[in-house]
């Protein structure tokens, strides 16, 4: 019997599909022309420029000080979250789900302004520290329904098997529950990390005076700047990722 | 691990914000569109006056007002639109400009300002004007008149666009048919509606941003554009010229503005001064490439920046060309209107 062919039209229709917008961004960055229409011709302009405007890299630092630190306290705060949701069953938990859950669905305008008139109410100064915190507050969510995926499938019996053969509760913890969890945490931590990165709307919000981050930046850049300078930049962007993936592919390779 | 990973976090930040207060040099924090002003001439500031100018970002006009309506505080200069500044003055965002400390506003061409929104500069001072006009494709478009009628021509069907902005299109054809700009008479806007349906027969479509490509490519050969989009294209392509059409059309100006709750109004008056200053301003035009109402710092540009028709558009034509305004409640005249063109066949 023949095979359908159907599968890998499919396939290749997908993989074109996310694929093809990125390879294009990486041709245009190499584009002479700023509109990105025609092909005016090979250039480097668009990197030199990127690689001159200390506006530009002021705020990539910002992004990546809070996509970095908003990741780390929402992996930790999250996957305690989901501990407590998975262990105890008690009406103050359906509580705790229902508040886990609504900021997955609540519109980001609507976060963004009530935080904004929650930390102006507080008169906390806006900056980089009210952007993490509200980082923090939606990361968290997105941390904790990952992480509860995954306790999904634990046993609770083989921490308490531990914990009768005289394990401490840190060694068991540390030995049997975070090696268990270790994808949902990754997955859960890089979901953070991707939202926290390019999130426009609350952080336009909740930042104040010299706390720009990247997408603000670019999203301004809409009317007066050069979109080129950005397709460069994404295009260092995708090759850092490319190459972070790359690595960390050839050590878990190792390590089999 | 996990735990000491959160303290060095929260030390880290506190640590941050203690450095912060902890700067003996002043900060003038500035909240504006990106790329709109020359990096150097902000550094020549910094270091005249031993401070720090920290720029910050905003996207559109509305953002603006949103973030600082909902009490966003430590900004000390805006720059907004100066439709979006009459709105922030009315509802008391914005300081009354003092004019004893900016002995650079003689400068100002006072003649211009004096059809805007704040011909008396209470409350803003102007920065760069821009102009709404045709972008067209010289060697494509033959026997071109600077005029709205273009949109009649049917030799051009399907290959030219109007911007995807409800105030600006039924503007261009409330001009075309002799009205104001903000008007909100119902006669005049129905036949405005009807003209802008005739046009829409003979358009691609309406839009902004492929619009600009496709003159730039070729699929276009006219196009409604921003003067600052079309001396882009300009730059790129000899072909594309620009003009202003002679019914007129819309003028919009960003102003400096100081809201009520800025921390440091003394550095922002020497800010703003220093802007006004001819040489800095010529610097920022040149940077930019928009005029800036300033009489003493046009004398300095060179000629062709100044005989360029998208940048310094003729008297006469400028005489008839409106600047927008908010027009509250009655905006919902124009979307009606709008959404009558948008389903008409």
């Amino acid at each position: 019997m023949k095979r359908s062919k159907f599968p890998l039209f499919v396939t290749a229709g997908i993989l074109v599909f996310f694929y093809l917008p990125i390879v294009i961004v990486i041709a245009q960055s190499f584009n002479a022309s700023r509109f990105g229409g025609a092909w005016k011709g090979f250039t480097l302009h668009w990197y030199s420029r990127l690689f001159a405007d200390r506006n530009i890299w002021h705020a990539i630092t910002n992004t990546l000080i809070i996509a970095a630190s908003s990741t780390a306290v929402s992996i930790v705060l999250g996957t305690l979250a989901a501990f407590a949701l998975y262990r105890y069953r008690t009406k103050l938990q359906i509580g705790h789900n229902m508040l886990i859950y609504l900021p997955l669905v609540i519109p980001d305008i609507l976060m963004g302004i009530s935080l904004l008139l929650f930390f102006v109410s507080l008169s906390m100064g806006l900056g980089l520290f009210t952007i993490f915190l509200a980082h923090v507050t939606f990361s968290i969510s997105y941390v904790a329904m990952v992480v509860l995926g995954r306790f999904q499938d634990f046993d609770y019996s083989i921490l308490e098997a531990a914990l009768d053969l005289g394990a401490s509760w840190l060694t068991a913890v540390r030995r049997i529950l975070i090696p268990f969890l270790m994808p949902g945490i990754a997955a859960g931590g890089l979901l953070a990390f991707t939202l926290s990165m390019d999130d426009f709307v609350i952080t336009f919000f909740v930042s104040g005076p010299d706390s720009t981050t990247l997408p603000l930046y670019i999203y301004s850049m809409m009317r007066h700047g050069s979109p080129s300078v950005i397709n460069a930049l994404s295009v260092i962007m995708i090759a850092l990722t490319f190459i972070i993936i790359f690595i960390s592919k050839k050590l878990l390779e190792v390590r089999k | 691990m996990k735990k000491t990973m959160l303290y060095a976090v929260l030390c880290a930040f506190l640590a941050g914000s203690v450095s912060m207060c902890g700067k003996s040099k002043k900060e003038l924090h500035i909240y504006n569109w990106a790329d709109y002003m020359n990096p150097g001439v902000i550094e020549k500031f910094e270091k005249e006056n031993n401070c720090t100018v920290v720029m910050n970002y905003f996207d559109s006009n509305e953002a603006l007002y949103a973030k600082l309506k909902a009490g966003a505080q430590g900004y000390d200069i805006l720059f907004p639109s100066s439709y979006m500044s009459k709105i922030m003055y009315e509802q008391k965002m914005l300081s009354e400009i003092d004019r004893s400390k900016l002995k650079n506003l003689k400068n100002v061409d006072t003649e211009f300002i004096s059809r805007g929104l704040d011909p008396s500069m209470k409350y803003s001072v102007p920065y760069m004007v821009s102009y709404c006009g045709i972008a067209y494709n010289k060697k494509k478009v033959k026997n071109f008149t600077p005029s709205w009628s273009m949109y009649e021509r049917t030799d051009l069907k399907g290959r030219m666009t109007l911007l995807n902005d409800m105030r600006e299109v039924i503007g261009a054809a409330l001009k075309f048919n002799g009205c104001k700009y903000n008007t909100t008479d119902d006669m005049e806007l129905q036949k405005a509606g009807e003209t802008v349906i005739k046009w829409k027969r003979n358009i691609a479509k309406f839009d902004v941003d492929e619009a600009k490509r496709g003159l730039s490519s070729g699929e276009f050969y006219l196009i409604q554009a921003y003067n600052g989009d079309a001396l882009q294209l300009m730059e790129e392509n000899e072909d594309i010229g620009f003009a202003l059409p002679l019914e007129g059309t819309s003028i919009s100006q960003d102003d400096f503005v100081i809201p009520v709750n800025a921390r440091n109004p003394e550095l922002a008056y020497r800010f703003i001064d220093f802007m006004l200053e001819p040489v800095n301003s010529k610097e920022n035009m040149d940077f930019v490439y928009y005029l800036s109402p300033n009489k003493e710092a046009q004398k300095l540009m060179e000629s062709d920046f100044m005989t360029n028709p998208a940048i310094n558009p003729p008297k006469n034509v400028l005489l008839k060309c409106d600047f927008l305004i908010d027009l509250g409640e009655n905006n919902i005249k124009y979307s009606d209107l709008w959404d009558k063109i948008k389903s008409a066949k």
